[in-house]
């Protein structure tokens, strides 16, 4: 039994457009990156999981259960955290998480238990008692992500966990996904645009276009790939790729730095003394793994050719 | 069954006085939607009365309270000290009296409801919980036809306690005051529900809270204000049908219909209809507000 199976599941809103089409896919146990450009299909996809919306054909099941007639029944397991503000700026995160906990359907005294516990784990400690409103965006991504765990779902569903985060902000609600996922043992699908956090976070990946399934696959069978070796330099990028390319190797300039094919280890060679003939201050050397994005880039190619 | 290992183990491995717990699972009872629906109304009570919230929140439930108490005290206080003494309020009146206080309340505390939870976003997290979107909709109704309901009842309990307290023979005064249960309880809830309707199903169209109350209030004069004047430059039938647009003469002229005692200067008299129609036209504005209320909840984006 599949944590979440849908079968041609379809959504069009009016006749004109259309979220998802004819979408089938199975989902197990993991940390799944559901990823897809803005418009997708990906909050409609969590909605329609939800019982939020109604699919317009098609079905869909979390946990054997059909998400149409049994709503309520599976949203007792399944917690999530919307793209957008959900939160009361009157209560305290004590309050709110404490309050959702009992919406979930946990009696009181768990759900003030478990309260002050997630909010821990999220990392509020004596900003939880004041009022919500008070908060920055990154302590009221923190509470959503408390209300959603508050219950102990079996499956946890995340619409952009890190919008509207400055960087340190994105990197620290990546570790907790990813602990939420890891150590906490929960299932988590975590939509996003930005494939660089879904690479960071996710064992497997979902790949969403204009509501079609574009790819279903471990997230290691993407980036194991590796061969690409990038060279970043202060200056004169281009001159450097001139000469690579002259000494037979596969090279491009992509800004400060050039991206050398590395079949093998001749490359490295090669580069440390044309960088040395002509003077570069090097920056960086990395061994560059396939990134997600290239492979959605040819995704996308093929799509079209096809 | 690895999350279970994954929680437990760090509790089990710790010998430590000091250690992080972990993560734990939880294994209690899920209570599912109908604990849901309880809480949310318990919740929305108490919150239509302010309570759990900061000061400000209080300061329109329990002003209103206060003032709806005034009138019955001081007329049981007066009676305390000069028996005898004829008292302006009985069971029947008191409602048609306040019903200013009435309005105010509705104006007030249903958009505190559920004005929020529109502008704040927070219904999409209420709908992706253990209810449906119509039992967040009857909730917060049966919330605030409750608050009503307890605000409405205060002062009649008051009157009933003033009369047993002042009397000479108060078991037996507690008697004949059990008898008019009817009315002490009747009244208020004929009271409550239709102002419940009529007032969250004006709030929940919109989630700005003032729209929300300068709308309730604007329904309430315009009715009233209507009714009032098309029954005074109104001729013949018209003027005598005039003042049934005002919900609180229809809900007067239930009143009188289900419990009893006319009011001699309410306009139900003076209207000449059987006095079904006046509950048939309450039920009306009930099931209406409710289903306008159920429809929006069932439609909204969330």
């Amino acid at each position: 039994m599949p944590l979440i199976a849908t079968r041609s599941l379809t959504k069009r809103y009016g006749s004109s457009v259309t979220a998802l089409d004819d979408l089938t896919l199975d989902v197990e146990p993991g940390i799944i990156g559901l990823v897809g450009a803005n418009g997708a299909g990906k909050s409609t996809l969590l909605k329609i999981l939800l019982g939020l919306l109604q699919p317009t054909s098609g079905s869909a099941t979390v946990m054997d259960m059909d998400v149409t007639t049994r709503g309520p029944e599976i949203r007792q397991f399944v917690g999530y955290l919307p793209e957008h503000d959900c939160l009361p700026p009157d209560v305290s995160a004590t309050e709110f998480v404490s309050h959702m906990g009992r919406m979930a359907g946990l009696p009181a005294a768990a759900a003030r238990e478990r309260t002050a516990e997630v909010l821990r784990h999220v990392g509020l400690y004596e900003e939880r008692y004041r009022p919500i409103g008070g908060y920055s965006t990154g302590m009221k991504q923190r509470v959503k992500l408390a209300q959603a765990i508050v219950h102990d779902p079996k499956l946890l569903l995340l619409d952009e966990p890190t919008n509207g985060l400055d960087p340190a902000g994105r990197d620290e609600m990546l570790d907790l996904v990813h602990r939420t996922g890891t150590e906490f043992g929960i299932a988590t699908v975590v939509a996003s645009h930005l494939l660089g956090e879904i690479e960071r976070v996710c064992t497997y990946l979902l790949a969403i276009d204009a509501g079609r399934l574009l790819q279903s696959a471990p997230i290691a069978s993407f980036v194991e790939r590796t061969g690409t070796l990038g060279v970043e330099v202060e200056e004169g990028a281009d001159a450097l790729a001139e000469r690579l390319i002259a000494a037979g190797l596969v090279a491009r300039a992509d800004g400060h730095s050039v991206l050398v094919d590395c079949p093998d280890e001749r490359p490295y060679d090669i580069v440390r003394d044309v960088i040395h003939d002509l003077g570069l201050s090097l920056t960086r050397l990395e061994q560059r793994r396939h990134r997600l994005e290239d492979l959605f880039r040819t995704e996308g190619r093929t799509d079209d050719a096809a | 069954m690895t999350r279970r290992e994954a929680a437990v183990v760090p509790r089990e491995s710790a010998t430590g006085a000091i250690y992080d717990l972990g993560y734990q699972a939880y294994d209690g009872p899920r209570l599912g939607r109908r604990a849901a629906v309880s809480t949310l109304f318990w919740a929305s009570l108490r919150a239509a009365f302010g309570l759990g919230r900061s000061g400000r929140s209080k300061i329109v439930p329990w002003g209103l309270t206060a003032i709806i108490l005034v009138p019955a005290a001081v007329a049981g206080a007066i009676q305390a000290i000069v028996p005898g003494a004829p008292s302006p309020f009985n069971y029947n009146n008191y409602l048609w009296e306040m019903q200013p206080l009435l309005a105010l309340f509705v104006a007030a505390q249903a958009p505190e409801l559920v004005s929020g939870d529109q502008r704040n976003h927070v219904l999409s997290l209420y709908f992706s919980h253990a209810l449906a979107r119509g039992d967040y909709a009857l909730a917060k109704l049966a919330a605030l036809a409750t608050a009503l309901f307890c605000l409405a009842l205060a002062p009649l309990l008051v009157i009933l306690l003033a009369a047993v307290l002042v009397s000479a023979n108060v078991p037996a005064a507690l008697g004949d005051q059990l008898g008019n249960l009817p009315q002490v309880i009747g009244s208020p809830l004929i009271h409550a529900i239709p102002l419940a309707g009529l007032g969250m199903a004006i709030a929940s169209f919109t989630p700005r809270r003032a729209y929300a109350t300068g709308s309730i209030i604007a329904v309430f004069l315009v009715t009233a204000a209507a009714g009032g004047i098309l029954a005074e430059a109104g001729r013949g039938r018209i003027s005598q049908l005039a003042p049934l647009l005002n919900p609180f003469v229809l809900l007067d002229g239930t009143r009188t219909w289900l419990v009893g005692g006319i009011i001699s200067d309410s306009p139900v008299r003076a209207a000449d209809l059987a006095l079904p129609v006046f509950g048939g036209l309450t039920a009306v504005i009930a099931i209406v507000g409710a289903a306008a209320v159920l429809w929006r909840y069932r439609r909204i984006a969330a």
